[in-house]
């Protein structure tokens, strides 16, 4: 009995000696946007269930949040015997990130979709970017093979960088099928100037479509919700009905209006009418953080996560995957592979985009 | 060259008026209010608030209860709601109109964002919850071009054009109209021929609130089949600019909605033209097309506009 005891002793020791804890601080959009917050989050449980630490997170509201919140979840760190991670989520908190990080150089930071404004990142920081024109180029790719009348279309929101870098790939996407099977399928392009306005999104959508284009993909964050809407309006005033089965049956003989999603897996919004998404892996980024920091192999810096970092991906296609021929997905596999070889560079940039040239790719089928 | 063929093609594209017709239902609606609210001398700029009051409410409503119509009929509710507490500040303590409906606006702003967590268990957007079905009219979907515009159509575009119509007839040809007219131009005189100056303007702003509740439902439930915060985007302030371009005339108000409408439709169809080559850097210009477009109008078309004369005035009985 009283070795039992000691041994429970010991463990409880052993269990709090490692004390360690993930705090997330969320950007105002918090949890529950489907988007980069939900994301993050879902990474760091991940990790933190793995790992049996604690976790937590903290909403900021304005963002005059950033910086108190950030500051709070570093002090709450602090005190734990082994210390424990603060992760900064999104672009709009890049400032208040570095701000803070400075204050406390023995805590670790993580930043989500931030760039550090200065060459120099301190050694307790690590953000996270990702190479969106990867996933985009697949769909891209698969929009090509699936269009009918030769026309796609590209809908953004605001340009800014990330949404740029899917607008890159989705190009790139559509100029590498056109070169490998000689057909000419064109772009429309075009913005909303908003990302919180479905109303505008449809509209736009509905313009792209009387101009004659059948798929559209989106990067414009809410206003996508009203592209997925028109794109569903259209198609179930085609088909005559909601019915997934009717939907795949009727777009399988001819073909039909579809939309693709973007950073999350957004097919089910629309199912079958949603061709595939774009997807940005966050929680990837968020777990191998807190990995990092428990296990003391913290990388700090800059780190651009792709196909290969498993950063992002295309989605499963869960009720599509029947529209698109095994041929298809056979070259998507080969591609992805080429992609993470580093053999194929799809372009980040639009000076790239514009110089880029479809090299040569044999597919050993 | 190129650019004037793509603007040809535009015009000769049915969608074209059908994306017309939807982009300005709202402003329809919410212009409309406003014409009510004016002519009788509050002004209203929490057409904004309500709108986005209203579409939160509608979808609130259409999920809770799985019927759309219940929706819409809240939204108004909401918007009498809001429109009351406007009238209330301006009319009974005299309260700047335009301060109280500033106030308004964050607060539909505020309440709407703060629901979202406790009520749809999360923050940003809700689920699709429904919509209102298009309308089909038998035979007219058959015929060429004018099929395609007016062939499916959401049932708020032709409700939007009835109550402008209902407007005009209220306004011009009924003594109630009259009443209102001369409640906004001198309220004085009104009052001295026994004419319930508050109640008068209480009916304008409440109207207000109604047509901008339906303009909400219709972004919401009677578009997209779901809510976003701030999804009204700004069209509460364009109606007010619809309105004034409108000379605080529904029928004005209506051909300015349609401008409005017809230039967003118009710089949609631009930018999606494959016709004209420019880079996706400047496609966001596009955008400014509706706003171009307003100055040349009120600078170059628009006469000298009326403008009631005790709008944002008010009124105090003297004892």
């Amino acid at each position: 009995m009283k070795k039992v005891f000691v041994v429970l002793l010991a463990m409880l020791f052993v269990v709090s000696a490692f004390s360690f804890k993930a705090i997330m601080v969320t950007d105002t959009g918090g949890l529950g946007d489907k988007s980069f917050n939900d994301g993050t989050w879902a990474g760091i449980v991940r990790a933190a269930k793995e790992l049996g630490v604690e976790s937590k997170v903290i909403q900021s509201y304005e963002q005059a949040d950033y910086i108190s919140n950030l500051s709070k979840a570093a002090e709450e760190v602090q005190k734990e015997p082994d210390g424990g991670i603060v992760y900064a989520v999104g672009f709009m908190m890049t400032d208040a990130l570095f701000q803070v990080a400075q204050q406390y150089p023995d805590v670790y930071f993580a930043g989500i979709d931030i760039a550090p404004p200065t060459e120099n990142v301190p050694p307790n920081v690590v953000t996270f970017l990702f190479k969106e024109q990867e996933s985009a180029f697949l769909v891209g790719y698969v929009a090509a093979a699936t269009t009918r009348v030769g026309k796609v279309g590209f809908i953004g929101g605001i340009p800014i960088p990330p949404v740029e870098r899917f607008r890159y790939g989705f190009e790139t996407g559509v100029k590498v099928y056109n070169d490998l099977h000689g057909t000419n399928v064109t772009i429309i392009k075009g913005y909303t100037n908003h990302f919180s306005d479905p109303k505008k999104g449809k509209d736009l959508a509905l313009s792209q479509f009387a101009e004659g284009v059948d798929i559209i993909f989106h990067a414009s964050g809410a206003c996508g919700n009203g592209v997925i809407e028109a794109a569903k309006e259209k198609m179930v005033s085609l088909v005559g009905s909601e019915d997934l089965s009717k939907i795949i049956e009727y777009a399988f003989e001819n073909g039909g209006i579809f939309a693709m999603g973007v950073d999350v897996d957004q097919d089910y919004m629309a199912p079958g009418v949603v061709l595939a998404s774009a997807m940005k892996g966050v929680d990837t980024a968020s777990y191998m953080g807190v990995m990092w920091a428990y296990n003391g192999e913290w990388e700090p810096g800059v780190h651009v996560l792709g196909l290969a970092e498993d950063g992002v991906r295309m989605s499963p296609m869960k009720y599509t995957k029947g529209l698109v021929s095994n041929r298809t997905l056979a070259e998507l596999e080969y591609l992805v592979t080429l992609i993470k070889e580093g053999t194929l560079v799809i372009p980040d940039t639009e000076e790239s985009l514009n110089s880029f040239r479809t090299p040569k790719i044999e597919f050993p089928f | 060259m190129r650019i004037l063929e793509a603007i040809f093609l535009v015009f000769i594209n049915p969608l074209f008026y059908k994306i017309t017709l939807t982009a300005a239902t709202p402003l329809i609606f919410a212009s409309l209010g406003g014409v009510y609210s004016e002519i009788t001398g509050v002004v209203n700029i929490a057409l904004e608030g309500i709108m986005l009051l209203g579409a939160f409410t509608s979808v609130l409503f259409t999920w809770l209860t799985g019927n759309v119509w219940i929706g819409v009929f809240m939204a108004v509710i909401s918007g009498l709601a809001l429109a009351w507490l406007h009238a209330w500040g301006s009319i009974k303590w005299a309260g700047n109109q335009v301060v109280l409906g500033t106030a308004l606006i964050l607060i539909a702003q505020g309440v709407t964002g703060f629901l979202m967590e406790p009520i749809f268990g999360k923050p940003g957007q809700t689920d699709f919850v429904g919509k209102v079905e298009e309308l089909r009219i038998p035979g007219l979907a058959d015929i060429p071009f004018i099929g395609k515009v007016f062939g499916e159509l959401s049932p708020f575009v032709y409700m939007a054009f009835a109550a402008v119509a209902f407007s005009w007839w209220l306004i011009y040809k009924t003594r109630l109209g009259l009443r209102m007219r001369s409640v906004g131009e001198n309220p004085e005189a009104a009052d001295t021929l026994g004419i319930n100056v508050y109640g008068i303007r209480y009916f304008g702003v409440l109207m207000s609130g109604v047509w901008a509740g339906l303009a909400g439902a219709y972004l919401s439930v009677g578009e997209v089949g779901h809510f976003r915060e701030l999804m009204s985007g700004g069209r509460g302030f364009i109606a007010l600019a619809a309105m004034i371009l409108g000379n605080y005339n529904p029928v004005g108000a209506m051909l300015a909605s349609l401008l409005f409408g017809a230039s967003s439709a118009f710089a949609n169809q631009m930018q999606s033209s494959s016709l004209i080559h420019v880079s996706a850097t400047v496609k966001p210009l596009f955008d400014m097309i509706p706003f171009v477009l307003t100055i040349i109008v009120v600078a170059g078309f628009v006469g000298k506009s009326h403008v009631p004369k005790a709008d944002g005035v008010p009124y105090e009985k003297e004892a």
